[in-house]
């Protein structure tokens, strides 16, 4: 028996090792244009998007189209809606060197890992030869950058992160649009003392409130500050750092999110905000159709408005910078990119804007606009004509930046927090010494 | 030992199971075992790194420990509800002369739910704003200072997520003590009950005892299940607020795909699953 | 494992699972006793069934009574539209269809090997049958968590990966120990001189565990199903790691088609869909009810 154990621990050993040292063959990442036939066959996309959404939809219908010319193609769509369980199956996938020919991923440190190794195909020359790389927006492609501005995913969306408002209920509590972010506390006081929830939040995602974190430091050290502090080389105790710490324990002080936050799901916060119970809902354009048309609860629909990010005073980012996401983005296996790969994307990325755009979507590019629905309310043009008037800087969600490791621990800590569990002190030593700690590993 | 077997009849039970087995539990848990011992990241070269995962987790994560000993707590709740309320229904089942089909099937009812679908509803009975279900029951029996976001208090948070989980399995085990509560001789509690024994003691006396193996294998079972409790903290709270109903199974998990961070997570390629949706 | 449970009853040489014992309690005093715990019974029962209808009610609402109404109340009006949008949106035949395939598949090898592995470990008996007993008490103590990247490596690298036989496996291997133990205990039970019967008229091992062993173990095999199938149906975590197609999805990857961006979910169409696909589950509950939970409470009884 112990000499089959010992057999078999070698097994193991060998089987991991080959899987996850035998990287394999990676071809040249920045040969966008592979030369030879275009042969047509099945490739397959591991997408993190709604089974039964726009992308999804539009890629289809275009891939069919682009079978009827190239019998024999077709395109695999591998969706996993739920975003940790994507996460967990796209590393998995990678650590057994089984990437697809296409795979969504954010600007995260795991991709940039893979984008170093060779593994995904420089985008920005991939769509400088397509001819499409001047349609996109800058700031949808600096969204999908890393940190030394490379390239290596396509955005398929552009949304504006607004925070929406009810304008009855501000007026009942007697406040008015906060000018600055640091107004947000008091107001809230004021809410409450009319009885009305401030804010309502998606607890359960947990990206909701992590966005919070990010503002203060954006507008008091402009987008290095996290750049600086997922390696290490900023921290909370600084300035900006603890800027937010103390803004964020006066949020909570001050009870600006609804009692129980940390369990609500995301409809449940929306429906808080919709019915008419909370007087704020920080969320982006994504939500458009059900804020901004005729879907909206009647009963609020005309009190519905919203304001973009605050500055601060001193502020170094501008009103019009603020969270600007593209999205999850797509790479292309350099491993499996051929001419068919490159004819395809080809066909679908010239033919994709303007079917995107007719869903009352933003495109990630400018050379087509988008469709205004029918059913519209006026806010929908409103929120669309932000899009034109963006600054250079963009806040970047901290999801995408942090290491893992210290991201779930944020993520925790934050909600602690908020709640009053834990003082700043305590949240800033702990997030310090887990930035200390993980941040090594990846950003060597 | 049957007297007729061969050792090659012994292998050919054996084999089988043993095989599968063997296959799908012992050796992925070597392979972890060995990936402990390195530092890996599932696409970094690995890097062996001997102990130094264990000790680690032992010594410097805070996370591990808290994770642990909720996990026992968890399992707790879970074998009070599952035991205590199995033993309790099916002793008042017994004394029930009609409708006891019926109310066995109803009983199993939840077991079947899926779990998703069990998570949302309790996170929506336990929610404060907007009000839910206990905490106006709370009111309206007058113990309204009890009132609390019962997922997002961190006293409350284990045992709050914990209740669901007890619950719904409850019906299952019920129906195991049941059937062992109907096999106690009829002869013994009657000449007990002729002796004038209270119900208190024909239950501790006779009835308990005689159920014991039963009761034994039923505990065994509900500790395995128990020890396995995932999806409802999962779904519900994500180990939060904080980490207050963080199990070592939903610790794991996030674990299991985050570079090196400890050890019973050997395996660890890669990131967390907790990482959130950025759009 | 080492140490199983003794049972309460000695197994009849022929256990008759339709001879279900009445209990003689009469009722002494139509007392507060009985009245106490019939309101308690009531109590209960109405706390085990009222989720499964607060689903129901819950899947007939419409959206913007879900929106804003009480969660608890009965809704305004009723709606199939949720339905409609749980079909459209979702592959629910399919799910339904994999859920089975794969509980049925993970059963056939739960209570075909684990009884295999009983037989020797009971019946047969060998001089490591200690060692082995406490291998497969590793697969109890051990959370499934461990073994979940090492799998996935392994099942991608000999292209198991993204099949049925990826999700039964690890099941099957998870519920093993379980499923030995209690067949083990059950066995324990089974006369010696049985066997040592049969084994005078020269039976060997194989037509014993066929002629004897095999028949008497329906109730315990009744056990095994139902509790595994009850784990099986509703897991996630194995489905979600192995399964990456469409065609492959069980009921609860499926239930994932109703989440949105950034995780909005549409509850209304989930809940229609749980509705959906927990009915036939509940109609093999119905159905085959009586027939299980005798065989469940004689199968438990005895191990």
């Amino acid at each position: 028996m112990k000499k089959l154990f010992r057999t078999a621990a070698v097994a193991a050993a060998a089987a991991l090792a080959l899987a996850g040292c035998g990287s394999g063959t990676a071809s040249d990442p920045s040969n966008v244009s592979p030369t030879g036939e275009v042969k047509p066959r099945e490739i397959s996309w591991l997408l993190s998007r709604p089974a039964d959404g726009a992308v999804i939809n539009i890629m289809k219908k275009l891939a069919d189209d682009y079978a009827k010319d190239h019998p024999g193609f077709s395109l695999n769509l591998i969706t996993t809606p739920d975003r940790p369980s994507y996460i967990q199956k796209l590393e998995t996938l990678a650590a057994a060197n089984k990437l697809p020919e296409l795979f969504d991923t954010d600007a995260t440190p795991f991709a940039q890992q893979l984008a170093k190794q060779g593994k995904m195909v420089d985008a920005e020359k991939l769509l400088k030869s397509l001819d499409v790389y001047d349609d996109y927006r800058p700031s949808a492609l600096d969204y999908q950058r890393f940190d030394d501005g490379s390239l290596n995913m396509i955005p398929f969306q552009f949304e504006l992160e607004f925070i929406w408002y009810n304008k009855a209920l501000l007026q009942k509590a007697g406040v008015s649009v906060p000018k600055s972010l640091d107004d947000i506390p008091a107001m809230c006081t004021a809410l409450r003392d009319a009885g009305i929830t401030p804010i309502a939040i998606d607890g359960q995602d947990q990206w909701p409130l992590e966005r919070y974190v990010a503002y203060q430091p954006f507008r008091e050290g402009g987008p290095d500050f996290i750049q600086k502090l997922k390696k290490g080389e900023a921290k909370f105790s600084d300035p900006a750092g603890e800027k937010t710490v103390q803004w964020l324990a006066s949020l909570g002080k001050a009870k600006c999110f609804q009692d129980g936050f940390s369990s609500q799901g995301y409809s449940d916060a929306q429906n808080q905000f919709t019915s008419g119970q909370a007087a704020m809902y920080n969320i982006g354009t994504w939500e458009l159709p059900s804020l901004a048309t005729d879907k909206l609860n009647s009963a609020t629909r005309n009190d519905i408005d919203f304001f973009t990010l605050p500055t601060t005073a001193g502020s170094v980012t501008a009103a019009n910078e603020f969270v600007s996401p593209s999205g999850i983005g797509m790479a292309v296996n350099s491993k499996t990119y051929d001419p068919l790969v490159s004819d395809f994307l080809k066909f679908a990325l010239t033919k994709y804007p303007s079917e995107y755009a007719a869903t009352g979507a933003l495109s990630p590019t400018t050379n087509v606009e988008t469709a205004i629905p029918a059913n519209a309310t006026p806010l929908y043009k409103k929120a669309l004509e932000h899009a034109n008037d963006l600054g250079n800087k963009q806040a970047m969600p901290w999801d995408t930046q942090l290491d893992p490791t210290t991201n779930g621990r944020l993520q925790q800590e934050l909600v602690l927090l908020v709640q009053g569990n834990i003082t700043p002190e305590q949240f800033t030593s702990t997030m310090d010494n887990a930035i200390a700690q993980n941040a090594p590993k990846f950003f060597k | 030992m049957l007297p007729n077997r061969s050792r090659l009849s012994v292998l050919v039970f054996l084999l089988p199971p043993l095989l599968l087995y063997g296959v799908a539990v012992l050796f992925p848990i070597m392979q972890s075992l060995f990936l402990s011992f390195f530092s890996w990241n599932g696409i970094s070269d690995m890097e062996f790194v001997g102990l130094t995962n264990y000790v680690r987790m032992l010594t410097a994560d805070d996370v591990f420990w808290r994770s642990f000993f909720n996990a026992l707590g968890y399992l707790a709740i879970c074998l009070v509800l599952q035991l205590g309320g199995a033993l309790l229904v099916a002793s008042l089942l017994t004394s029930m002369r009609r409708g006891r089909e019926l109310i066995k099937t109803l009983y199993l009812l939840p077991a079947v739910i899926s779990t998703v679908a069990i998570a949302f509803l309790f996170v929506r009975i336990y929610s404060i704003e907007p009000v839910g279900l206990l905490n106006q029951l709370l009111h309206w029996i007058g113990l309204g200072a009890l009132e609390r976001p019962w997922l997002s208090d961190i006293n409350s948070v284990l045992t709050a997520v914990s209740a669901p989980e007890g619950w719904r399995f409850t019906g299952l085990y019920m129906l195991i003590i049941y059937a062992a509560l109907l096999s106690v001789p009829q002869e013994l509690e009657e000449a007990a009950r002729l002796d004038g024994a209270s119900r208190w003691q024909l239950f501790t006396k006779i009835r308990f005892p005689h159920i014991m193996p039963v009761w034994i294998t039923t505990t065994i079972m509900a500790t395995t299940y128990g020890l396995r409790g995932f999806d409802i903290p999962y779904l519900m709270t994500n180990g939060g607020p904080g980490q207050s109903s963080e199990l070592l199974t939903t610790y794991m998990y996030k674990t299991a795909f985050t570079a090196q961070t400890s050890a019973t997570q050997a395996p660890s390629p890669c990131s967390s699953s907790s990482s959130a949706w950025s759009p | 494992m080492t140490a199983p449970a003794a049972p309460v009853t000695r197994p009849r040489a022929t256990p008759d699972p339709s001879e279900s014992r009445e209990p003689l309690r009469r009722r002494r005093k139509p007392s507060l006793h009985g009245t106490l715990s019939r309101v308690i019974i009531a109590l209960i029962v109405i706390v085990q069934v009222y989720p499964l209808a607060w689903l129901f009610i819950t899947s007939l609402r419409t959206e913007d009574d879900f929106a804003t109404g009480d969660p608890f109340a009965l809704p305004k009006a009723v709606t199939f539209d949720n339905y409609a949008r749980a079909f459209e949106t979702g592959n629910l035949g399919m799910n339904i269809l994999n859920s089975f395939i794969v509980t049925m598949g993970a059963n056939l090898l739960i209570v075909l090997l684990g009884m295999m592995a009983a037989y020797a470990l009971q019946v047969l008996g060998f001089r490591y049958s200690k060692f082995v007993r406490s291998l497969f008490l590793i697969g109890i103590i051990v959370p499934v968590q461990i073994a979940l990247v090492p799998l996935f490596i392994d099942y991608s690298s000999i292209n198991l990966l993204d099949t049925y036989p990826s999700m039964i496996i690890p099941l099957a291997g998870f519920a093993l120990p379980m499923s030995i133990y209690l067949f083990s205990s059950f066995f324990e039970y089974i006369p010696r001189e049985t066997y040592e019967a049969a084994s005078l008229d020269g039976a060997g091992p194989y037509r014993i565990f066929g002629l004897i062993t095999l028949p008497l173990s329906v109730n315990t095999v009744v056990t095994v199903v139902l509790v595994n199938s009850i784990f099986i149906w509703n897991d996630f975590i194995f489905a979600n790691t192995f399964v990456l197609s469409e065609e492959l999805k069980t009921i609860p990857l499926g239930l994932q088609n109703y989440i949105g961006a950034m995780g909005k979910t549409d509850w209304t169409a989930t809940f229609a869909a749980v509705c959906v696909t927990i009915t036939p589950l509940l109609l093999v509950f119905l159905v085959l009810n009586k027939a299980m939970i005798q065989g469940l409470e004689s199968g438990a009884s005895k191990g």
